[in-house]
């Protein structure tokens, strides 16, 4: 039982074998496997479902599903309950008219799961209760809260079964059930329990949460079980490994471990300050990582709240835990997020419980309702500003032509923002009719005070984000034709406007040199990254006049893996790419086009003014093996993180390369041209070197020499 | 003051203590069999031709004043002989067949390019001048160190050792710590594989050991000809009588450094047989007590 690693250590063996045993089952697809069998319930047998309002029929499905959903309890599991319904991988409620999901389920939100730590169940249904009595409330009103009560209730019956099926076998958890999720939970193993049984029951109903932050949740209850000793903190590492193991039960057979395919946005967040300023970080902040330490679990990805007095203590284990590669550990730059949410408004206190929405995008959990637009920079420079598609148009300056596209691009911008607001409010601004999702709106606060569900103006916040994708490409190509045409005068304007209709065909020698002679965005030049700032800065201010509204509309950075849906769409671009070429995630460096090493990359990101980026910029760094090994290599990543927090950066995912990216890198030289290896004190681009000496680099550091 | 540069690596991880920038000058009066970085050695210009790069546009034919490129059949000749290194053909290719094995490069300029990564090096990291033979630049080499530490950043020196013991002092005043070469220790062997004996570099490490610096030894393993019992427990000696020792790194040969060889019009180097298995690396790191 090897768990992956593309360190040149194995990963420490802390846990029970036991433990480990069933990790290895769950992550080789073992209950993902059940869940694509068990499918969805049918409604076809309801009598009238048909005819049914949809908040009456989204009652009976959660109810139906409640009672029929394959109940599962693996021997020996610390905590009980399992989303066993595979049609809720799919992003459906898991109940079917017909063979047909009825409804869609939510994601992109993490819940209030710290109300039910603290109230229970009940506590919340009695909150709703009382919102029942406001006399002001609407039929409409009245249905939605009656509806929240419904979901509860089903909760109940599902948690029922549960208690029945456990029986006398298991005294311990079946007396803890008995309290949790229903009652407040008293100690860190019913903690565990509540949060573990509500979170599978949301996904049960099809939905996609994040969790938020877990260490703080939890914290208390751990602290006050070890002063009281009761429990250990070998133990605690044991209770909180199951609660990772069972989130991967919907890793199916043929997803490879650690491809990230698995991930349903289950995403948490770890340390970082609380309400009043504290720092976050306990007991429960460290056995977490020493589980995705040695489990490699990557279903959970996990981002840390970092800020200039993070404890080293801190900072090294996630170091330590970064260079297995995988890219289960991601940081925030906290300080920078606070003053940006603070910016947009919100209360300080407030911005300080920001996590994310089960990505990486910023928002205050559990008050939040949250999409995100992505929009294609690049094609509105291209095709809107440029014209590639048809008679292309012409431009005398660079001013000339930025204005142009910085018209198209707003254009662009307000569209999306135009678009939802029409399909979000109707002429009065009332919040529009959405498809039901009472077991999301429950645990958002707000829902039950107005009457309204997740999607209809229920939460506290209701944001839609638009995200810019290709603002890289964007600078990138604003550049090249300033120096090639205006600088330079190697082509003309029109001239280079054909050679892009043709995809560069004829003028190879003006295409190796646009590639190969220009310094891009990413290596820390002023010049070259002027252009791709001033794209991220001047796209910041794009959604100023939807201020005040009720939709908030923050703008971020962000491409996810669209680049590559994006691909076969776009024209080529002056710097050189063909057209279908695979450019620039999130805010990341083209491909190919940063020679300088990571903290290039983080300087060049950092000049834009990233805290205009409301709900979050990403940036993606590659290490090879050999920058990260030994005690120097735990430094470097420390350093890399602490200088990104100094420089004013949002988010970075570190990753590490391993042989198998090498080989991958061989396979694909372009995305992979300035990877760079260092052995023995000898340097050189992984892509310049023959095959025959690739093939060495390879064996050497699958070596570990 | 400007100084020939082969690279500046950023974001340096094993060159010395915390995150560092690296500066490889050109030159070295070492001539080793093995040499890994090989456009470091020779002072002076030399052309980097990458064939496998070349698209055949004969912009370079069109840039040299010499016809030092010629094209017949579509294959592209370059002819070191008429070649004036006038750089003009560099210049004009678009895909960096054609580059200049180094850049003359200020001194500020240097400095500045490492102060742009302040953010990342802490207390510990800072600048690493290598090469070639950092001290081959004379007293150039440690006016940049000076400036270096001026500027705030610690400063780290890879050396092969073989420089005039009059920069001793001066470097001992400029280097907080030495990452030291040890090619051999027979002195004989010595001779043969790099050009000469080894007892200037011993008499300018023990010179150095006087002052408060720290160093690391850093010894290429090359098998068949210095990864033996003996070559292993000399270190071990070595190291154990120096003050200021820190540790002993081991750097298993590659053959790597042929392929930038070739780009600079050499043969030979790529010997295969020179490169030391994991468990001969393993041996000689028992043998001198690491
Ligand atoms: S360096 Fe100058 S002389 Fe030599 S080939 Fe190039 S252009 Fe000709
Ligand atoms: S200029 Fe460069 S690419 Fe063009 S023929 Fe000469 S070496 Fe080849």
């Amino acid at each position: 039982m090897e768990f992956y690693t593309c360190f040149d250590r194995k990963r420490p063996v802390r846990l029970d074998d036991a433990t480990r045993a069933f990790a290895w089952e769950s992550l080789h697809g073992k209950y993902g496997q059940e869940a694509v069998r068990n499918g969805a319930i049918a409604m076809d047998g309801e009598e009238g479902f048909a005819a049914l309002p949809p908040l009456a029929q989204y009652d009976l499905c959660i109810r139906r599903i409640a009672e029929r959903a394959p109940l599962r309890l693996v021997p020996g599991e610390h905590i009980c309950g399992a989303a066993t319904l595979g049609a809720a991988m799919t992003h459906h409620v898991p109940a079917t008219l017909g063979g047909e999901p009825v409804f869609y389920s939510v994601s992109h939100v993490t819940l209030g799961f710290d109300h039910v730590l603290t109230l229970g169940m009940d506590g919340i249904a009695q909150e709703v209760r009382s919102c029942l009595n406001n006399p002001d409330f609407t039929p409409e009103q009245r249905a939605l809260d009656e509806s929240l009560l419904s979901a509860i209730e089903s909760m109940r019956i599902w948690h029922g079964r549960y208690l029945e099926a456990i029986g006398e076998t298991q005294p311990e958890m079946r007396a803890r059930l008995k309290r949790v999720p229903f009652a407040p939970a008293q100690d860190f193993r019913q903690a565990l329990q509540s949060l573990w049984f509500t979170f599978a029951f949301v996904r049960l109903c099809g939905n996609w949460p994040g969790i938020g932050r877990i260490d703080q949740m939890l914290g208390k209850y751990l602290e006050a079980d070890l002063k009281r000793g009761a429990i250990t903190l070998e133990e605690a590492r044991e209770w909180l490994a199951h609660f990772f193991i069972k989130g991967c039960e919907w890793i199916e057979k043929d997803t490879p471990v650690g491809s990230g395919d698995a991930q349903h946005y289950q995403n948490l967040v770890l340390a970082g300050v609380d309400e009043e300023g504290k720092e976050v970080a306990n007991e429960v902040t460290y056995l977490i990582l020493d589980v995705v330490e040695e489990l490699g679990i990557s279903d959970f990805p996990i981002t840390v709240r970092v800020n200039p007095r993070t404890p080293e203590r801190l900072l090294t284990r996630v170091a330590q835990v970064m260079r297995h590669g995988g890219g289960v550990l991601a940081v925030y730059n906290e300080d920078l997020i606070l003053d940006s949410l603070a910016q947009h408004g919100y209360p300080l206190k407030e911005a300080r419980r920001f996590a994310n929405d089960g990505c990486w995008e910023v928002q205050i959990p559990g008050r939040t309702n949250f999409i995100y637009l992505p929009l294609d920079a690049l094609r509105a420079l291209l095709i809107d500003t440029l014209h590639l598609d048809g008679e292309p148009a012409h431009f005398d300056s660079m001013a000339q032509l930025y204005a142009a596209y910085d018209a198209a691009m707003r254009r662009v911008v307000e569209d999306a923002c135009d678009r939802t607001l029409r399909d979000r409010l109707d002429g009065d601004g009332n919040f529009r009719k959405k498809q039901p999702c009472s077991v999301v709106s429950l645990l958002e606060e707000g829902c039950a005070q107005r009457g309204r569900s997740y999607h209809e103006g229920g939460p506290i916040y209701t944001v839609v984000s638009p995200h810019i994708g290709g603002a890289p490409d964007v600078g990138n190509s604003l550049y090249a034709i300033d120096r090639l045409v205006f600088q330079e005068k190697r082509v003309g304007f029109d001239e280079l406007m054909r050679v892009l209709q043709r995809n560069w065909e004829g003028a190879e020698a003006l295409r190796q040199y646009a590639l190969n002679r220009i310094t891009y965005y990413g290596n820390d030049c002023d010049e070259a990254d002027a252009y791709t700032v001033r794209v991220l800065n001047d796209f910041a201010g794009m959604t100023k006049k939807y201020d005040g509204g009720p939709i908030r509309f923050p703008t971020g950075v962000s491409t996810f893996g669209r680049q590559i849906e994006w691909a076969p769409f776009r024209a080529a671009t002056p710097s050189g790419r063909r057209k279908g070429d695979v450019l620039s995630g999130n805010a990341s460096p083209t491909p190919g086009t940063d020679a300088q090493g990571a903290t290039a990359v983080i300087r060049s990101f950092c000049k834009a003014d990233l805290k205009r980026q409301v709900t979050g910029a990403a940036l993606d760094v590659k290490l090879h093996l050999s920058a990260v090994r030994g005690e120097e290599g735990v430094a470097a990543l420390i350093a890399l993180i602490r200088g990104f927090v100094a420089l004013g950066g949002y988010f970075m995912q570190l990753d590490v390369m391993d042989a198998e990216a090498l080989r991958a890198a061989q396979r694909d030289p372009e995305t992979y041209k300035t990877l760079s290896v260092r052995v023995s004190g000898w340097n050189a681009r992984f892509v310049t070197l023959d095959k025959q000496w690739q093939d060495m680099v390879i064996a050497r550091t699958a070596q570990e020499i | 003051m400007k100084l020939p540069v082969t690279r500046i690596q950023r974001f340096s991880t094993h060159d010395g203590a915390g995150v560092r920038t690296v500066v490889f000058l050109k030159g070295c009066p070492l001539r080793c069999a093995w040499c890994h970085n090989p456009e470091t050695q020779r002072m002076g210009r030399e052309m980097m031709y990458a064939a496998g790069k070349c698209i055949g546009c004969r912009a370079c034919e069109a840039a040299c004043p010499r016809g030092a490129h010629l094209f017949s059949n579509g294959a592209h000749v370059y002819d070191r002989s008429a070649c004036a290194l006038c750089m003009a053909c560099a210049d004009a290719c678009p895909t960096q067949a054609l580059t200049p094995a180094a850049q003359e490069m200020e001194a500020e300029e240097m400095i500045s390019i490492a102060l742009r990564d302040r953010a990342f090096y802490g207390r510990e990291g800072g600048i690493t001048l290598s090469g070639g033979e950092p001290t081959a630049q004379g007293e150039a080499a440690v006016k940049l160190l000076a400036m270096a530490k001026a500027a705030g950043m610690t400063t780290a020196m890879e050396t092969c050792g073989h420089f005039a013991p009059a920069l001793v002092a001066p470097l001992a005043g400029t280097v907080d710590e030495f990452l030291w070469d040890v090619k051999d220790t027979d002195p004989a062997r010595h001779k043969r594989y790099v050009g000469v004996d080894n007892a200037q570099i011993l008499r300018n490490l023990r010179a150095l050991d006087q002052y408060e610096v720290r160093i690391v030894l850093r010894c290429i393993l090359v098998r068949g000809v210095n990864l033996n019992t003996a070559h292993a427990r000399a270190v071990r000696e070595l190291f154990a009588s120096l003050r200021h020792g820190v540790r002993v790194d081991l750097l298993p040969y590659h053959p790597f450094g042929s392929q930038k060889g070739e780009q600079l019009g050499r043969e030979g180097g790529g010997r295969t047989d020179w490169i030391p298995t994991r468990e001969e690396v393993e041996d000689f790191r028992r043998e001198a007590g690491l």
